[in-house]
This record gives C-alpha cells, structure tokens and sequence, in this order.
C-alpha cells in the first residue's frame, strides 16, 4: 500500500467519480434495507409481538390463516400433548364501518379466548378500558396507531358478518398484520362474523407454546395439522413473500451493478497505469504486489464510500420513518448493506486480476513483445 | 578513460550475454533484432551501445535485464545462467542484482523524490529505517537532498534522472542499464547526467550498459558497440574516434 496510499492522498480527483456512485448506491442500498425492514415489520409485526413459539394450520394452508380451518378435535388432540400449550386463534381481515360517522377501517380480526395465554400475555401493557367481568370480550381492542388515529374508546363498528356493532373496548400494543392494523375479540364473536351461526367451534389456527425437543411431526400426524415455526408463519402474510422477494432482487442488483461499475473503474486505471505496473514489475515487484497495491486502494475508496452512502442512508431513513412510510432502521441492517457492497466491490476490481498479470516488465523500456 | 584490458580474472563478470537471439514478428514474416549476441561487461566498465531508432537497442537492454526471455541464449548474472530459471526467481535476481536508468526517468508521478527510492526497499521488504537512511544518502549523493520533497512534476528534467539514477542504486547492483538516459536533456545536463553515472559505477564496481543514440556517453565509454542488422560492431574508442 506504499503507492496506494500516496496516490489517493495526492490524485484523489481521479476517485471522486467512481466513489461518489459507490457512495449512492450505498445510499440507496440503505433506505432500501430500511424500507425492507420497514416493510416486514408492517407485514408482521403483530403475529411476531404473540407469545407463541408454534402455530398449527390445517394441512397444504401454506400459513396462510385465510386458507385454513381447524376444529374442536384438532385442538383436543393438541390438548393431550405433555407439556404443550395450545389455544384457538381465528385469523380475518374484515372492514369496520363506524357508526358514528367516522371513516371505515380494515382490520386484522384476531378472535382469542380472552383467559389464554395468547391474549393475556401478548400485551406488554394490559388493555386500558375493560373487559367483560366473565372474561368475555364483548368488543374490539385495538392497536395504538388506531387510538392515534382518532378513534376512541366506546365508539361503535359495525362488521360485516357480525350481526351487530360492536364498541371500542380498549387499546393494547397490537401492532400490524399483513399492513392492516389488529384487533382483538373474543372467539366467538370472530367465529359469528366469520361463520354467522354455521361456526360449530372452527377457528383459523392453534397457538402453541412448545418444549424444545418437541417431536412436531408425530404430534402432527396424531391431530391432522401443519405445524410451523412463528418465523416459518411470517411467509403467509399477505404481500410478505412478494415484498421480501422484491427488495431482495433489487438489492441483489444493486450490488452486483456497483461490483460491475467498480471493477470497470478498476480495469480502466490498470489500463492507464499499464506503463507504470511495467515499471514497477521492473524493479521486481511481484504482480501480487501490484495486486495487492491496487485492491488495497480500491478497498479504501470503496469502504470510505460506503461508510458515507451508510450513513446518508440512515438519515434519509431517520427523515422518513416520521411519515407514513413503512420504514425502520435497524444497525445490523446498515452495517450488512455497507459490508456486502464492499465485498462485491473488491470482488469487482478482482476482475483486473488478468490484465495486472499480463503486463510485461518490458513495457517500461518502451519494448512491445 | 582507457579501454579496460580484458584481463582473466576468478570473478566472473557481473554481466554475460551468450548466443542471445531474438525476433520479433514483422507483418508475416519475423525481424532478427538481436542475431547472436554474446558479450561480458566487466565491474566497474561502461559500454555504450548506439544505434539508429529500432534497431533493437531497447530490446537488448530488456533482454539483459531480465526484463524479456530471448528466442535463445542466455544471460549470465554474476556467472549465473538465467534462461532456465523460474518466472519468480528472474524477478527475485532483477530486484537484487540489475538496476534501470530509464530514458525521461520514468518516474512514479504521486511520489515525491525520495519516496521514489524508498519503494524500492519497500518491494524489496526492507527496514524502513535503513531504506531512509540510504535513500537520504543517495540522493545526497547525485546533489538532490534539498529537493526530496519535491514531486515528479515540480522536478527539471535533469532532476529527474538524477532521481532516477539515484533509485536505480537503491538495491546495491551489480549491474547497471541506462536507456537513453540522456534523451529529453540538453548539452550541459547530459555531459552532467553521463559523468554521475561514470562515477557511480567507478565507486560500486558496477557493470554499466549504456544504450544512446547521441554521442554524450562515449565520453566515458570503456568500449564503444554499434547495433546494427541484429550485430554488435566494435567501434574504438581512442581519442579522436569519438566524433
């Protein structure tokens, strides 16, 4: 790094260009990393708050709530399993028209038995307001972004199905599913709006709380369920594999496009810098020490860059998270996004490899071969 | 300067050509550039090699360098035959043994004068401390301490290859090449130039081949060659023979 090190401190100009679009790609590598997170979040941010490890679906629902319905038996069966909690949850998305006189929502209806440990334990907060004294919960409680939303406690909603208005019973950190914000009632009242008075004890999906050797497979074949992991259920979130899938190519792209952008900066200098390997190779330097030299200097600029692009990254994130955009910053997400374009980089400048290898030593005495 | 007498001596010369052929392709057909070549430059002597633009000057210094394989012969460093040895090992011998005084010195444009001589011992994994104190030395030696500091492109030109001479030292040779070392100098820089590199191969001893083609260096030519048609023609070298 003798020459490297010289050189960027004395020609910078020459890296300002290929720096300055490592540096937007860093950018925007970031805010998209940002708004992936964001997006997750938005996705599932409800179903991953749930004190569950397990969920069981009805077979081939691939997690998707919408998709499957269990019974009283399914849930019986899990019930005998040692060691194992288990308790109904019905999944449902379902348009709330106030009555009085406020705009509609959508919700994510999530029918729990209020006693079970879904409900009781899911809440970092109990639910201000009240529950029915019986345990019941003859009404909605819903996430906090609603209540910032202008909705308030002893409103009135009608939903589709339900037969009749239900009013806002409390609030509770609920977060998201599936970009809809979720609401919490009790299993039978989601079973009427569901099912109206054909619900005969169906339900979307057990919650389970299990040991960690547990034997699902058998414990599977034994009720007629799929049971997946919490984070296995995150895929059947309306829009979730698309969004990942989406930014996941984008991301890919990005970074192959700066590999690319930086190893053809990279072979242009070795180009112009033929006569001086020449040189260098004449006074006995190795190629890998030529190598060495030129990916040393390519790391610095590339990693400076990155590091600015991160941070100008996490700003932009930091202004937009105050709106409405579904975004989130998160360290280890920056740090990854800055680390791998780095990594593509270097790789991308490994691409002058051949050509600092081929560069004969004679070339510095003017002597074509 | 007198002709040095070839006298038989137990160390072999610091430079030895044996049979050096090479071609270089020519359209369909192929030019000889070197047809045979042998000669010894003995420590401390000067042989100024001239010849009209491509006849192929440059490639016997590449050649003798180290710097390109001939077709066929060798090239003896210190007695040692090169032609056999490995890629690295032609590159390990050209770090320690044989140094390049470049025509426009060919100097590395981000490194200030001395930084331009310690990249030598950093190549070649020296102490920095002592490559300090020898590049400070040297470059005391062709008169450019003051200038050290300097880049390439705030240098003159007889600057420059003072600097490049200077680095050409670096590694201790034993054999020193100047391509047309004088080139872009005028009349008093060049006679200036040809005399620093005159005295530095009388005090290290060194086997110094100067490719011209101006008539500055035989001033201090031991032995005068003429490249012409792939042949090294004897030209003398006695007062008067010069112009």
């Amino acid at each position: 790094m003798f020459l490297a090190l010289r050189e960027l401190r004395r020609t910078w100009r020459r890296f300002v260009l290929v720096g300055l679009v490592v540096l937007l790609v860093a950018t925007l590598s970031t805010v998209l990393t940002g708004l992936a997170n964001g997006l997750v979040t938005d996705g599932i941010s409800g179903l991953r708050a749930l004190p569950l490890t397990n969920i069981a679906f009805a077979p081939h629902s691939e997690a998707t709530f919408s998709r499957s319905t269990l019974d009283r038996q399914a849930l019986d069966d899990w019930r005998e399993e040692p060691g194992v909690q288990s308790t109904p949850i019905g999944v449902s998305f379902v348009n709330a028209a106030s009555e009085s006189g406020g705009p509609s929502i959508d919700l994510a209806l999530f029918g729990v038995e209020v006693d079970s440990f879904l409900f009781s334990e899911a809440h970092r907060e109990p639910p201000s307001g009240e529950t029915d004294a019986e345990g019941g919960l003859e009404g909605l409680v819903l996430s906090h972004e609603l209540e910032e939303d202008g909705v308030e406690i002893g409103d009135r909603y009608r939903i589709d199905g339900a037969g009749t208005s239900l009013p806002v019973i409390g609030f509770t950190f609920g977060g998201t599913y599936g970009h809809v914000p979720i609401a919490y009632t009790d299993l039978s009242i989601w079973q009427r709006a569901l099912y109206g008075d054909d619900a005969k004890g169906r339900f979307s999906a057990i919650a389970l709380r299990l040991p960690s050797d547990f034997d699902i497979a058998a414990a599977d074949r034994r009720a007629g369920t799929e049971t997946l992991t919490k984070e296995g259920s995150y895929s059947g979130s309306p829009g979730y594999s698309a969004e990942t899938a989406t930014m996941t190519l984008i991301r890919g792209f990005l970074l192959v496009i700066s590999a690319l952008i930086v190893g053809a900066f990279f072979t242009v200098l070795t180009v112009q810098r033929t006569r001086q390997i020449g040189l260098l190779k004449a006074m006995g330097a190795s190629s890998s020490y030529v190598l060495r030299d030129g990916i040393g200097q390519i790391t610095v600029v590339v990693v400076l860059s990155s590091a600015a692009g991160a941070l100008t990254g996490a700003g932009i994130i930091a202004v937009l998270s105050r709106g409405d955009v579904p975004i989130e910053l998160s360290l280890p997400g920056v740090l990854s996004s800055a680390g791998l374009l780095v990594v593509t980089g270097v790789i991308g400048s490994l691409f002058a490899f051949r050509r600092i290898a081929r560069v004969e030593p004679a070339i510095a005495l003017g002597v074509e071969q | 300067m007198s002709a040095r007498p070839d006298a038989p001596s137990s160390r072999p010369a610091p430079l030895g050509l044996r049979d050096l052929l090479v071609t270089v392709p020519d359209g369909d057909d192929t030019r000889t550039l070197l047809d045979n070549v042998s000669l010894d430059v003995g420590a401390g002597e000067i042989l100024v090699v001239t010849g009209g633009s491509g006849s192929g000057k440059s490639t016997l210094l590449a050649a003798a360098g180290l710097l390109r394989r001939p077709d066929s012969g060798d090239v003896l460093i210190n007695g040692e035959p090169t032609s056999s040895l490995s890629e690295r090992r032609r590159t390990s011998l050209r770090r320690r043994d044989i140094a390049i005084v470049y025509q426009a010195a060919n100097l590395l444009p981000a490194l200030t004068a001395i930084e331009q001589l310690e990249i030598v011992g950093h190549i070649n994994r020296e102490k920095r401390s002592e490559v300090r104190r020898r590049a400070e030395s040297l470059l005391t030696e062709v008169g450019l301490s003051e200038r050290r500091h300097q880049l390439p492109g705030k240098m003159s030109g007889g600057e420059r290859q003072r600097v490049g001479i200077a680095r050409a030292l670096m590694a201790g040779p034993s054999v020193l090449l100047a391509d047309e070392p004088t080139a872009s100098l005028d009349q008093d820089l060049s006679t200036q130039i040809c005399a620093l590199i005159a005295q530095q191969t009388q005090r290290r001893g060194l086997a110094t081949v100067i490719v011209s083609h101006d008539e500055t260096p035989l001033a201090h030519a031991d032995r005068h060659l003429h490249l012409a048609g792939g042949h090294l023609e004897p030209v003398e070298t006695g007062a008067g023979s010069i112009s």
